[in-house]
């Protein structure tokens, strides 16, 4: 029921060790296989646990992983379309589309199946990031019939009723203005938004103000028509199962969707922006100056991730960092700075990401500046790089000890077309990162001199402190319907 | 993902020293059908009166190791509110061994990450690395528990950082604002009153000798208890804290809270008028603190009335009547009577006080006539497979051991859980409806945009 200040980091993408993902219900890694060894004994190598990817004759790819832990069972899937599908002007298509899943199906109504899942305890939730929509759900092992009945009512009998169109959007639309009272909710929607000038990833996969009002039953219904088939969606069970019998019965529920061809999403790779600019979101009640600044960064399968990965525990994404080093634990600037790539299938954003109070604006942004100049300059040292390995060595097992984490996990890989090996050699390429490699990704990925900066604060203290960060400047107040759609 | 981004935590019960990586359910509920065998707990305690649970799990090649210290914002005085916080984070500062900035620098390069929160009840230290560094987090525990120490230049600059997580929490979240307020109406007499963060006056003004007392009064070993779980022996660690922890001298532990809340005697209300582009509002109610027998009858009323799509307040506000756009219930373990809360975030243009009677009508209802057994069971079904997802991680296992070894003075009262919510009855939901959902027990307190009144879109 809490949901706690994880976010403020996390905004919508927050870096972790298996690469990071737009996927919000929860972490993703691994496990260690037990081998009958003493606890111990073992030897601490990190292996993938066995899976069985079965595809069904409508296409439909089915991921199986047996965890016995607790007795539960968690879904997750993915449909190959998300908000990069969405027609110009209708952002937050794929996003209500799929909010709707559940809202009233051939057989229940909204108010039905959200009794029907509720009674036995579980969940089911269901969303748009920009390369792909998602669902989840969990519930235990003695309900398995029923939880996956639920799953597939959801996905394959969707009646997308009028009223329940109508409700959502409004309440989408309310949501964007409720969002807009908290700058860190929404300061990284202006930061995509400014960065891809209002394209591809630039374009908010929730909708604004404006485009959610532009959606209409019938488009919903052809993006679930066209984009949600067997052959383009990824499905995975993982828990506390009998494999034989589950396998039986998802062929029987879900082998009953009938496949077609689903139309590929265009997806225009964007590279580095050249130059500088800076937008200022003005929010007159603001104590507190937020700021992002960075590039355009790497893909999720981008050969350089592990190295990047390394080189960036060190800059910016743990609490000795040297970015939270210098605006929090020497200056007291901030509550928190941080760095992160946001790793999807085309190059997604690099950003710093801090917050301090209005006065401080103009110190901690050049703080954060100084601090990424000093990477370039002086590399990262071989204690640095030891205990950059150590850190996320240690910390990775913990994102994968959940048959939640894992069924997600093994969705994305799929997706992504990676392979075990992103778990069952992650300490070896994390440890076959040298100083050398460490400083080629510094020089190609850490963005030096080609800046985007994004500030949300109180215009009227403010403005005159970062005029000199960029010659090209823009501003929008806060309440001013959108994020960031494109320069005029 | 969006939409689950603007689904805002209502307020703010926590204090992190830093932005959790982890997300945690603090929330306690428990519930279970399985028995205590299942997740064995080894228990001792130290000659120094701190106490030690272990709860071996060998699945993964990490250890969560949680320590709380019963000690938080209600034992603090008016001039000084928010220390146990402010105090929390110089726990991180340095101590004799490892000097300002080396905990973490040592702990990182060894595998591990900290946190640490505080609240109205209890401070509770977070560490979670792999078994290898299990010595050294002893170790390092053991340092700044007897020997921390205060440099007054890392409390001038983390006075910066406290600051600015309060600008972040308070000011930049309309929820915690409004809470903050709330609680200072809603309580007159006891420590609740105050915001857990502390006034920003107060986070201006601590001395060094506060925080000396602070550590004196709050941090005997006597007042802590250690929760480790995960790829561990109970042989190793108690022989690691035997020599790491209990050479370290208790003290006198805290002065009891002794003030009690009157009874309210009728409805307070109070308003927040700032730039928003949408209201707020929260109702709070007095009830019991955590381990009153009411606890299970509470949770229970509060799945029915809140609990998923199909609860009767997000059927009524949300779904039916469309006012609102989302309602919650929230509450925090407590040792002293403590509040109950409801919030609705109200759609643009509905008038708070619409929601306001909605909710109403809808408590009248639960007052008035027993729910259905349905719901009863549904709510039940829910407290099981909540324990399950507390219990899966050793994280999670860490933290509700902890706590309920703290609330309820028993681990052991986590695998009671099942017995004690299927003994709940529709007389006993009923019964704690009528008995703390009345008008004269209940704060009201609602955000008013100031710009809408303006009439400003």
């Amino acid at each position: 029921m809490r949901k706690n200040f994880g976010e403020l980091f996390a905004g919508s993408f927050k870096c972790l060790p298996a690469g990071c993902r737009r996927y919000r219900v929860g972490g993703f890694a691994l496990v260690v296989a037990l081998l009958g060894l003493g606890s111990a004994a073992w030897a601490q190598k990190l292996q993938m646990p066995a899976h069985e990817k079965v595809v069904l004759k409508n296409g439909l790819t089915v991921l199986l992983l047996e965890k016995h832990s607790v007795p539960m069972i968690s879904v997750a899937g993915i449909v190959k379309a998300g908000g990069l599908a969405d027609p110009a002007g209708q952002e937050g298509l794929a996003s209500t589309t799929a909010g709707l899943l559940r809202k009233g199906t051939k057989t229940r109504t909204a108010q039905q199946f959200a009794g029907d899942i509720d009674f036995i305890g579980g969940t089911f939730e269901a969303d748009a990031g920009a390369d792909y929509s998602s669902f989840a759900a969990e519930f235990l092992s003695k309900d398995s019939a029923k939880g996956l009945e639920l799953v597939s009512d959801a996905l394959l009998h969707p009646t997308f009723p009028q009223a329940e169109v109508d409700k959502l959007l409004a309440q989408s639309v309310d949501g964007v203005k409720a969002a807009k009272d908290s700058a860190r909710d929404v300061i990284f929607e202006y930061y995509e938004g400014y960065l891809y000038n209002g394209k591809g990833y630039g374009r908010p996969t929730g909708g604004d103000e404006n485009s959610l009002k532009k959606i209409q039953r019938d488009a919903i219904v052809k993006f679930y028509e066209g984009y949600y088939t067997p052959g383009n969606t990824i499905l995975a069970v993982a828990g506390d199962f009998n494999p034989a019998e589950t396998k039986k019965k998802i062929e029987e529920i879900f082998g009953a969707w009938p496949g077609k061809a689903a139309p590929a999403v265009k997806e225009e790779a964007a590279g580095p922006m050249k130059g500088k600019k800076l937008l200022l979101v003005n929010k007159a009640d603001a104590t507190q100056t937020y700021f992002v600044i960075g590039n355009v960064g790497v893909s999720a399968t981008d050969p350089d991730r592990v190295a990047i990965e390394v080189v960036n525990t060190v800059f910016g994404s743990r609490f000795t960092s040297m970015l939270n080093e210098a605006l929090r634990v020497e200056s007291g600037l901030t509550y928190g700075a941080t760095s992160f790539f946001s790793l999807q299938r085309e190059p997604g954003p690099f950003a710093m990401f801090s917050f301090t109070r209005n006065e401080t604006t103009r110190k901690a942004i050049d703080l954060a500046l100084e601090v990424l100049k000093k990477l370039h300059t002086n590399g990262i040292t071989a204690e640095q790089l030891g205990s950059a390995r150590s850190y996320i060595k240690g910390q990775f097992p913990p994102t994968m000890e959940t048959a939640g984490q894992l069924a997600r996990l093994i969705v994305r890989h799929e997706f992504l077309g990676l392979d075990d090996n992103e778990v069952n050699q992650f300490e070896q390429r994390i440890d076959g990162v040298t100083p050398e490699m460490a400083k080629q990704v510094i020089a190609k990925h850490f963005p030096l001199e080609n800046l985007t900066f994004v500030l949300v604060g109180k215009s009227s203290e403010i403005a005159p402190m970062v005029k000199s960060y960029a010659e090209k400047q823009d501003v929008k107040e806060i309440s001013a319907p959108g994020f960031w759609t494109g320069a005029k | 993902m969006t939409r689950v981004v603007f689904k805002e935590k209502p307020m703010k019960i926590r204090w992190d020293r830093q932005v959790p990586l982890l997300v945690l359910l603090v929330a306690m509920v428990g519930v279970c059908r399985v028995s205590g065998q299942e997740y064995p707990v080894a228990t001792k305690t130290l000659k120094n009166g701190m106490k030690i649970l272990v709860q071996t799990d060998h699945s993964i090649p990490n250890v969560a190791l949680y320590t709380f210290y019963k000690v938080g914002s209600r034992n603090e005085r008016p001039g000084t509110t928010g220390l146990s916080h402010f105090f929390e984070h110089m726990m991180f500062n340095g101590a004799k061994k490892y000097g300002p900035g080396e905990l973490d620098k040592v702990m990182e390069s060894n595998g591990g990450s900290n946190n640490a929160y505080t609240t109205r009840n209890v401070t509770v230290y977070q560490d979670w690395f792999p078994r290898t560094a299990l010595e050294l987090i002893f170790d390092i525990e053991s340092d700044r528990i007897r020997d921390l120490s205060f440099d007054p230049k890392k409390i001038e600059s983390e006075r910066g950082v406290v600051a600015s997580e309060r600008r972040s929490s308070v000011d930049g979240q309309n929820e915690g604002l409004l809470d903050e307020q709330l609680w200072a109406t809603a309580f007159i007499a006891h420590t609740y009153q105050w915001p857990v963060v502390g006034w920003m006056s107060d986070i201006e003004h601590w001395t060094i000798e506060d925080l000396k007392h602070h550590f004196e009064m709050g941090y005997s070993p006597s007042n802590a208890t250690m929760v480790i779980a995960g790829d561990v022996t109970p042989e190793e660690v108690f022989a690691l804290a035997e020599k790491y922890l209990e050479p370290i001298p208790a003290h006198t532990p805290p002065p009891p809270v002794t003030t009690t809340e009157p009874a309210q005697l009728g409805e307070r209300r109070l308003v927040v008028r700032k730039a928003a582009e949408l209201p707020l509002l929260m109702i709070a109610y007095h009830v019991p603190q955590t381990n009153n027998p009411d606890f299970y009858a509470l949770n229970v009323m509060r799945s029915i009335l809140f609990q998923g799509e199909s609860s009767r307040m997000y059927q009524r506000l949300v779904d039916k009547d469309q006012i609102a756009l989302d309602v919650e219930s929230e509450s925090d373990n407590a040792f002293d009577p403590t509040l109950l809360l409801f919030l609705a975030q109200p759609k643009q243009g509905v008038d708070p006080a619409t929601c306001e009677k909605a909710i109403y009508e809808e408590v009248e209802r639960m007052q008035s006539s027993p729910v259905s057994d349905r719901e009863l069971q549904k709510a039940k079904n829910f407290r099981l497979a909540e324990f399950y997802r507390q219990v899966r991680t050793i994280n999670g296992r860490a933290n509700t051991l902890g706590t309920y070894e703290v609330f309820f003075g028993d681990y052991r009262k986590l695998f009671d859980a099942a017995k004690n919510y299927s003994a709940v009855s529709k007389e006993d939901v009923q019964r704690v409806a009528k008995q703390y959902f009345g008008a004269n027990n209940r704060t009201v307190a609602t955000l008013v945009p100031e710009n809408e009144e303006k009439g400003k879109p």
